[in-house]
C-alpha cells in the first residue's frame, strides 16, 4: 500500500479494509453482537445458530470492516485456524452467565493466542463479557480473572461488559478497536 | 506415577467446576442428564439419598448452580428421565422409583404416582387374622399361629404380620385393634428401573418405563396410561439393568441379580433367554454397542457378548464404587467409567485402560453425556457429598496404546500372505485324495528309519563305540576336554562312575593315533579305583609333530585288565596346532 493511499485511507478519503475474526463459544452471542453493529436496515429479525461461519461487511466512520462471524460449536471449531492469518482484529464473545463452560472458553482462547499464526502477532483482541443483563452474569472483571487475560502481554487488547440484544457496551468494543486500527494504521507510515 | 496421572488428566479434561460441599449424596443409578426445560441446555437430576433416614431430596442442577429441589418421600432406587408423550416443545418428565412406587414429575412438578400391584397374600394368614377380627383368638394365639404360618409357608408373611411378631407383648393388643379391620397387603419394592422406547428408535422417542423389583419380577408400563404392558420373571431380584431396544420392536433387558447371575430377556419371552453366571457378585452393569461390560467384587471388569459368551477379564487396582458408560456419538467413542475404592476413575475400552482420573474423594456416582451445551460432560458425585464436573477436552484423543497391558500391537497387523499358486491347489487336492496313502508310507519310512537308528545304536554300545559304558559291571561315563594352542596340547578325561555303589577297578586308558602327526607321553595310563559318583580328571599331554597345519582325531580307549575289547570308545577331535614348535 502506497503512502499516498495510506493518508487517503487515514484522510478517510478511502476506508482503510480490516478482516475482523469473531470467535467466541457457541450461543455465546457472536452472530447477535455482528447483527446489532449493522445498519439499521439490514439487521436480521431473527438469529439461529451459525453453521459453519458468516461473512458480514459494514463500515464505520473511518473503517470498513469483513467481518468473519465462525460458528462456536465444537464441531467447527476447528475452522476458526484458517483465518488467523488474514485476520487484523480478533473479537471474543463470552457469555458471562455460563460459569460451567469458562474453562472451555480459556482452552479455546489459549489454543487460539498459542497458535503459530497468532503468537507473534500483534493483533488487537477485543472481547466481550456478554450477556451481561442476565441475573447469574459475571463482571467483566471476573471474566478477565477467570479467562486470566492479565497474562495477555504482547497483544492490545480490551474487555467490554456487553448486552448484545440491546446493543450496550458494543460501541465502546468497536470504537476501541477503530483506534487501534487507526494507530497501527499510523505506525506503518 | 502421581504426577504422570494429573499432567494425562489435565491433557484431557477440563476443570468445570468443583463443590467438595454439595451436599450429594447419591449413586449412578439416582442420576440423569435431561434438557428438563426445552432450551438446549441439558439439567443434572439427582434423587439425593440424604442421610438415608431424612432429607431424601430431587435435585435439579443448572451449570454450576442448585436451580431446584422438592422432598422426596421415601428414598429413591432409581432415577430416570424420558419423553412420555409427543406435547411440543419436547420435554422429558422425571421418574422417581422408591419403595413400591414410581413418582412421575413433569416440569419438576408431581404429575402421576404408579404403585405395583399387590403381591399374592397367604391364604392361612388371612384366615387366621380374619379370626383375630371376629374375636375368636387373642394376640398371644395370633402371634403363635402366625409364627406357624411363617415357618412352613411358601407364601412369605405381609409386612403387617412381620411387624406384628416383632412386638412386645404389650404393645400387641392396640396393634391388632388398630390394624384388623384393613384388609391384608403384600407388596413388593423397586430395586432398579430403567427405560426403552416404545417404538422408535429417535432420541426425543416416548419410552416405557422398565422397572425391576424384589419379588424377581420386570414391569413393562406404558408411558402415557402407566399400565403394565409386559411382565417377565427372572430367578432372582435385580438389582442393576440395562435396557436397549424398542418395545414393539425387538428389546433386550440385561439384569444383574442377587443371585450373582446375569440374566438377558428377550421380547419373544417371559422368562430369561440367556444367563451369564459370574463367579463373584456383579457391582457394576454397562452395556458398550452390543457388548456387556460387568465389574464384579473381585475387583475384575468382565467383557461379555450380548447372548453372554465371555470375551475377556481384566483386574482392577482397587474394589469398584461405581460404573458408567462414557458415549461420545459425535466422535464415535464408546468406553466404560470405573469409580474405584482409592479415589480414582478409570477408563476403560474392552480391557484395555485408557486414562486414569484422581478424584479427591472416593466416587460414588458417575454420569456422563451432555450437559449444559456441553456434549463431553463427566459429572461425579463423592461419598463426602462433593460434585464435580469435568470437561472432555476437543482435542482429546484416547489411545490404546498408552495402556500397558493387553496384546502387543504386532498381533493384529495383518501379515501378507501370498495368494494360493495352482501347485499348491494341485498338491491340496492330491493330499486330500491320497491321504491315507500318504499316511501309510509316511509311518513306514519313519518306522524304518527309527529301526535303522536303534540297529546303528545296539551296534555302537556292543562295540563300545560311545563314550558310555552301560555295561552292567562297569557304568562308565567319559568326556574329553582339549586346552592350549599348540603344538603342545593339555588332554583331560574325566571319567565318572555311574553305578549307585559299586567302585570299579583295574581300568587302565589307552590311545590310538596317527604318530606321524602326534607324540604323546604316555600313551597308556592305569586309572585308579573309581568311587561311584565322583568324577575322576586323568590328564596327558599330547605334542603335535607337524607344522603343515593339518589335525587328526584321537581316539580314547578305556579297558578292563586282562580283556581285548574295550569299555568305551571316545573320538577327540583334535584342533590344528597355531603354535610353533621351538626346537
Ligand atoms: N440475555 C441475553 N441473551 C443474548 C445476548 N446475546 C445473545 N443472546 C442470546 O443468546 C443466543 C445465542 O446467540 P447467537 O448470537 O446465536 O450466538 P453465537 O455465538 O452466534 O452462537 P453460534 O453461532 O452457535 O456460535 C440467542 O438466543 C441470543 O438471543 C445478551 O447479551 N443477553
Ligand atoms: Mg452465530
Amino acid at each position: 500500500m502506497g503512502l499516498l493511499d495510506k493518508l487517503s485511507g487515514w484522510l478517510g478519503l478511502r476506508k482503510k479494509e480490516v478482516n475482523v475474526l469473531c470467535l467466541g463459544l457457541d450461543n455465546s452471542g457472536k452472530t447477535t453482537i455482528i447483527n446489532q453493529l449493522k445498519p439499521a436496515n439490514m439487521q436480521a429479525q431473527e438469529i439461529v445458530p451459525t453453521i459453519g461461519f458468516n461473512i458480514e461487511k459494514f463500515k464505520s466512520s473511518s473503517l470498513s470492516f469483513t467481518v468473519f462471524d465462525m460458528s462456536g460449536q465444537s464441531r467447527y471449531r476447528n475452522l476458526w485456524e484458517h483465518y488467523y492469518k488474514e485476520s487484523h482484529a480478533i473479537i471474543f464473545v463470552i457469555d458471562s452467565s455460563d460459569k460451567l463452560r469458562m474453562v472451555v472458553a480459556k482452552e479455546e482462547l489459549d489454543t487460539l493466542l498459542n497458535h503459530e499464526d497468532i503468537r507473534s502477532k500483534k493483533i488487537p483482541v477485543l472481547f466481550f463479557a456478554n450477556k451481561m443483563d442476565l441475573r447469574d452474569a459475571m463482571s467483566s472483571v471476573k471474566v478477565t480473572q477467570m479467562l486470566c487475560l492479565e497474562n495477555i502481554k504482547d497483544k492490545p487488547w480490551h474487555i467490554c461488559a456487553s448486552n448484545a440484544i440491546e446493543g450496550e457496551g458494543l460501541q465502546e468494543g468497536l470504537d476501541w478497536l477503530q483506534e487501534e486500527q487507526v494507530f497501527k494504521t499510523l505506525s506503518e507510515i | 506415577v502421581s504426577d504422570v496421572f494429573i499432567e494425562e488428566t489435565l491433557r484431557k479434561w477440563l476443570d468445570a467446576h468443583y463443590d467438595p460441599v454439595a451436599g450429594l449424596y447419591t449413586f449412578s443409578s439416582c442420576v440423569d442428564l435431561a434438557d428438563l426445560s426445552g432450551d438446549g441446555e441439558s439439567r443434572l437430576v439427582v434423587g439425593d439419598l440424604g442421610s438415608g433416614s431424612s432429607g431424601m431430596k430431587l435435585k435439579v442442577y443448572r451449570g454450576t448452580a442448585l436451580m431446584s429441589e422438592s422432598t422426596l418421600l421415601d428414598l429413591p432406587a432409581g432415577l430416570v428421565a424420558f419423553f412420555m408423550d409427543l406435547h411440543e416443545p419436547r420435554i422429558p418428565a422425571v421418574a422417581v422409583a422408591s419403595g413400591p412406587c414410581v413418582y412421575v414429575y413433569k416440569n419438576l412438578r408431581p404429575y402421576f404416582k404408579f404403585t405395583l400391584p399387590g403381591l399374592e397374600v397367604n391364604s392361612l394368614e388371612q384366615d387366621v387374622w380374619q379370626q383375630a377380627r371376629e374375636g375368636q383368638i387373642d394376640p398371644l394365639t395370633l402371634k403363635e399361629m402366625l409364627e406357624g404360618v411363617r415357618k412352613k409357608a411358601d407364601i412369605p408373611l405381609s409386612v403387617r404380620s412381620l411387624r406384628f411378631l416383632s412386638l412386645e407383648t404389650s404393645d400387641m393388643d392396640e396393634f391388632v385393634q388398630l390394624h384388623k379391620q384393613q384388609p391384608i397387603r403384600r407388596q413388593t419394592v423397586i430395586t432398579c428401573i430403567g427405560t426403552l422406547k416404545k417404538s422408535t428408535a429417535d432420541e426425543d422417542g416416548v419410552s416405557c418405563l422398565v422397572i425391576g423389583t424384589e419379588s424377581s419380577d420386570v414391569y413393562v408400563l406404558d408411558p402415557e396410561a402407566f399400565i403394565i404392558l409386559s411382565k417377565m420373571s427372572l430367578p432372582a431380584a435385580p438389582t442393576m439393568m440395562d435396557v436397549t431396544g424398542q418395545f414393539d420392536v425387538e428389546f433386550r433387558i440385561t439384569a444383574a441379580c442377587r443371585n450373582g447371575n446375569i440374566y438377558i430377556l428377550r421380547r419373544e419371552s417371559d422368562k430369561p433367554k440367556y444367563c451369564i453366571e459370574l463367579s463373584s457378585h456383579p457391582v457394576g452393569l454397562v452395556r458398550v454397542g452390543k457388548n456387556v461390560v460387568v465389574g464384579c467384587t473381585d475387583e475384575s471388569l468382565q467383557g461379555f457378548t450380548q447372548k453372554g459368551k465371555k470375551l475377556w477379564r481384566t483386574i482392577l487396582p482397587a474394589p469398584i464404587t461405581t460404573m458408567a458408560a462414557m458415549d461420545l456419538p459425535t466422535r464415535g467413542f464408546q468406553a466404560v467409567l470405573v469409580g474405584l475404592a482409592n479415589c480414582e476413575v478409570q477408563l476403560y475400552r474392552d480391557k484395555n485402560l485408557l486414562s486414569t482420573i484422581k478424584t479427591p474423594d472416593v466416587v460414588t456416582s458417575i454420569c456422563f453425556g451432555r450437559y449444559g451445551r456441553e456434549d463431553g460432560t463427566l459429572i461425579m458425585t463423592t461419598k463426602g457429598g462433593g460434585l464435580i464436573v469435568k470437561i472432555l477436552k476437543r482435542t482429546a484423543a484416547f489411545d490404546d496404546k498408552d495402556s500397558a497391558p493387553g496384546p502387543p500391537l504386532a498381533q493384529s497387523v495383518r501379515l501378507n500372505v501370498p495368494k494360493k499358486t495352482k501347485l499348491y491347489v494341485d498338491q491340496t487336492l492330491r493330499e486330500r485324495e491320497n491321504g491315507l496313502a500318504m499316511h501309510r508310507a509316511f509311518q513306514m519310512d519313519l518306522s524304518r528309519l527309527r529301526l535303522a537308528a536303534a540297529k546303528a545304536y545296539v551296534k555302537a554300545l556292543e562295540s563300545s563305540l560311545t563314550p558310555m559304558s552301560s555295561s552292567l559291571t562297569e557304568p562308565l561315563k567319559m568326556n574329553a576336554v582339549v586346552q592350549g594352542l599348540g603344538p603342545s596340547f593339555k588332554l583331560t578325561l574325566n571319567v565318572q562312575n555311574t553305578a549307585a555303589c559299586r567302585p570299579v577297578m583295574n581300568l587302565a586308558i589307552s590311545f590310538l593315533y596317527d604318530e606321524s602327526l602326534y607324540r604323546m607321553r604316555n600313551p597308556y595310563m592305569k586309572i585308579p579305583l573309581l568311587v561311584p559318583g565322583l568324577i575322576y580328571p586323568v590328564e596327558t599331554f599330547v605334542e603335535c609333530t607337524s607344522d603343515k597345519g593339518i589335525s587328526d582325531i584321537i581316539k580314547v580307549f578305556i579297558l578292563h585288565e586282562g580283556k581285548s575289547s574295550p569299555l568305551l570308545t571316545a573320538h577327540i577331535n583334535m584342533p590344528v596346532s597355531e603354535g610353533l614348535t621351538l626346537n
